[in-house]
């Protein structure tokens, strides 16, 4: 089960990522992008690292794709194309996923106990910490400095002469 | 971590917060103060870590206070300190304002202390990548010239791609072995085939960081845009930290059966190629970027070797090649008016109308050359002797016939200076401190040329 999990996964996250570079308009390869990291951040579910998925979920697919979005609308880079109204037979893509997500609530709802397979160990927020700040805490400082100084240097670049 | 503890990484702690504090009082203080704290802290931190006592044991978790440290650290201050002097008044005269660029050197300076210190492969790739970082600023820090944010530009776009190609191959690396230690990623392969992958991936990387040749493309034109104090820094010192990576990689274990191939193609090339190209130039700087690939293609000969003796060339060559572009960028930055004087024949005559900045340039000259009194001769004769103790002799004799080949583009500067009609109108005066930068810098070119004993023995000490 988790093996064909897991490679579903790492095609859809190669299939994306492929799609993302390719892909002509910045919003499409920014959408591609971010189904890559969903894909990404289940793949570390998969392995056991509940933390990292929700960061990549958060941060990468959340916080800096949309920010990526932002900035490409701001400066109108992005010339959308003006759509005709989506036809009734457009609508059944929609329809069928809203099926599976209903469909998966369902499941989720009727199967009260969420039973982990006994071999599952997830990492918890705690031991993450601990090695995130003690054996990488040299790394976290050199991470800092060189996001301090990205900032700097952005902050001189972007300066109105 | 105990005091002792702290102090031995001291370098580090010293140049990261000059940093923040040249960034907080940037704003209340003029120029020459600012200027004038990262000058005192770049020294402070390289006195500091040549009288420290190494020790191999991680202070740290990743971060351990190495004799290649101890060895490298000085030089790197004193390198940056010399590139601060130099830019002083080569600031003044283009109008670069602000406590960015001093705090920018001392940032690059903090990722240089670390990058000797490194214990793995995570913190290695940081180092780097903070070294690249650091230049991206500098190279367009010129925001009245168009040419300088173009150079800024391009190295960003090529120094990305390498860092994908070397945070790729360290995770190979990892995957392979399982481990992100330095010792143990290189001791044990595991997995023989993908840690080889991930070697070539890291090499063609570091590769884009030295300018070896399939990944030279962008030196020339970095180097003819960047400001000329930003291009000696870039020269010598990110080419000396991406070399120390290497070296810090390869020590562990003779470079892999497969490894050889690549590093003798990317010596042979460089060597060839650099040194040919560089023939054809008429921009100096551009002269030098050319000239820069192939001393890289030298340095990689005597990485190749795999022998303590090859190791101990490259250490060696790093000093004294610091010296030397420290001294032919700095004479060309004390050179330079409001405009820099861009090609080989702008410099005629100068040897007379300024004759300290032009002897000092005709000294790198030909100490690039390898002409023999000075250390550029000392450095290529240790790299050609330990290529043929280690059994190079083919590629060492390329080397030495391009090398002579090289003598040409060199005293071409050398004849401009001293034996044509000045065309450009003589040079201003120059700053105090570019003339201190300048005596240093060629100091150390006649004193390692005459009597490299010292510098050897710390080299000795530091691969024993």
């Amino acid at each position: 089960m988790e093996a064909i999990l897991f490679y579903l996964l790492a095609a859809v996250t190669l299939i994306g990522t492929l799609c993302a570079i390719t892909a002509r308009q910045a919003v499409r390869a920014i959408v591609y992008l971010v189904t890559s990291f969903f894909a990404l951040a289940l793949i570390f579910y998969l392995l056991g690292a509940p933390l990292v998925a929700a960061f990549e979920v958060i941060i990468y697919a959340g916080a800096i794709m949309v920010l990526f979005l932002f900035v490409i609308m701001m400066l109108e880079l992005a010339h959308p194309e003006k759509l005709a109204k989506p036809r009734l037979s457009e609508w059944w893509p929609a329809l069928i996923l809203m099926l599976v997500v209903i469909g998966s609530v369902a499941v989720l709802a009727a199967a009260r106990q969420p039973a982990p397979p006994a071999a599952f160990h997830g990492i918890t927020v705690r031991e993450f910490s601990v090695t995130l700040f003690k054996r990488y805490g040299v790394a976290v400082e050199v991470i800092s400095m060189q996001l301090l100084f990205a900032l700097v240097g952005a902050l001189y670049l972007g300066r109105r002469r | 971590m105990t005091l002792a503890d702290l102090f031995s990484i001291m370098p580090i702690v010293i140049t990261a917060g000059a940093a923040l504090l040249v960034l907080l009082t940037g704003p209340l203080l003029q120029a020459g103060s600012s200027c004038a704290i990262a000058v005192a802290a770049s020294l402070a931190a390289g006195l500091w870590a040549a009288s420290a006592s190494p020790a191999n044991a991680p202070v740290l978790p990743g971060l351990a206070f190495t004799p290649l440290a101890h060895f490298l650290i000085p030089i790197f201050c004193l390198a940056a300190a010399l590139t601060l002097l130099l830019s002083h008044g080569y600031n003044q005269r283009r109008a670069i304002k602000g406590e960015e660029y001093p705090a920018t050197v001392l940032f690059a300076l903090f990722a240089m202390c670390v990058l000797p210190c490194a214990g793995n492969l995570l913190i290695l790739f940081l180092a780097l990548e903070s070294i690249a970082f650091a230049f991206y600023i500098l190279v367009s820090i010129d925001l009245n010239r168009a040419e300088s944010g173009e150079a800024g530009l391009k190295y960003l776009l090529m120094g990305a791609v390498a860092a994908a190609f070397i945070a790729f191959g360290f995770s190979l690396i990892f995957a392979g072995s399982g481990t992100l230690a330095l010792s143990a990623a290189l001791a044990a392969p595991g997995n023989r085939a993908i840690v080889s992958a991930g070697w070539g991936l890291v090499v063609i990387g570091l590769a884009f960081k030295l300018s070896l040749v399939p990944a030279h493309l962008w030196t020339p034109d970095v180097y003819q845009g960047a400001p000329a104090p930003v291009a000696a820094f870039l020269s010598t010192i990110s080419k000396v930290a991406a070399a120390a990576a290497l070296l810090m990689l390869l020590a562990f274990a003779p470079p892999l059966s497969e490894m050889r191939a690549p590093l003798y193609l990317l010596s042979l090339f460089s060597m060839v190629i650099g040194n040919l190209a560089a023939l054809l130039q008429k921009n100096i700087k551009r002269m030098l970027a050319y000239s820069s690939i192939a001393h890289m293609g030298y340095l990689t000969l005597a990485l190749l070797t795999g022998s303590k003796e090859g190791y101990a060339a490259v250490l060696l060559y790093g000093a004294i090649y610091t010296a030397m572009n420290l001294a032919a960028f700095g004479a060309i930055a004390a050179l330079s008016a409001a405009e820099e004087r861009q090609l080989i024949a702008d410099y005629s005559g100068v040897g007379f109308s300024a004759p300290f900045r032009g002897g000092v340039l005709a000294l790198s000259m030909l100490a690039l050359a390898g002409v023999p009194p000075t250390a550029g001769f000392i450095g290529k004769f240790f790299i050609f002797y330990a290529a043929i103790r280690g059994g190079q002799t083919a590629l060492a004799v390329v080397g030495m016939v391009s090398a002579a080949a090289s003598a040409y583009f060199y005293l071409k500067v050398v004849v401009h200076l001293y034996m044509h009609r000045p065309v450009a109108s003589s040079p201003q005066n120059a700053h105090p401190a570019e003339t201190a930068a300048l005596c240093c810098a060629s100091a150390a070119i006649v004193v390692i040329g005459v009597y490299p004993a010292p510098l050897m023995r710390l080299v000795d000490v530091v691969l024993r």
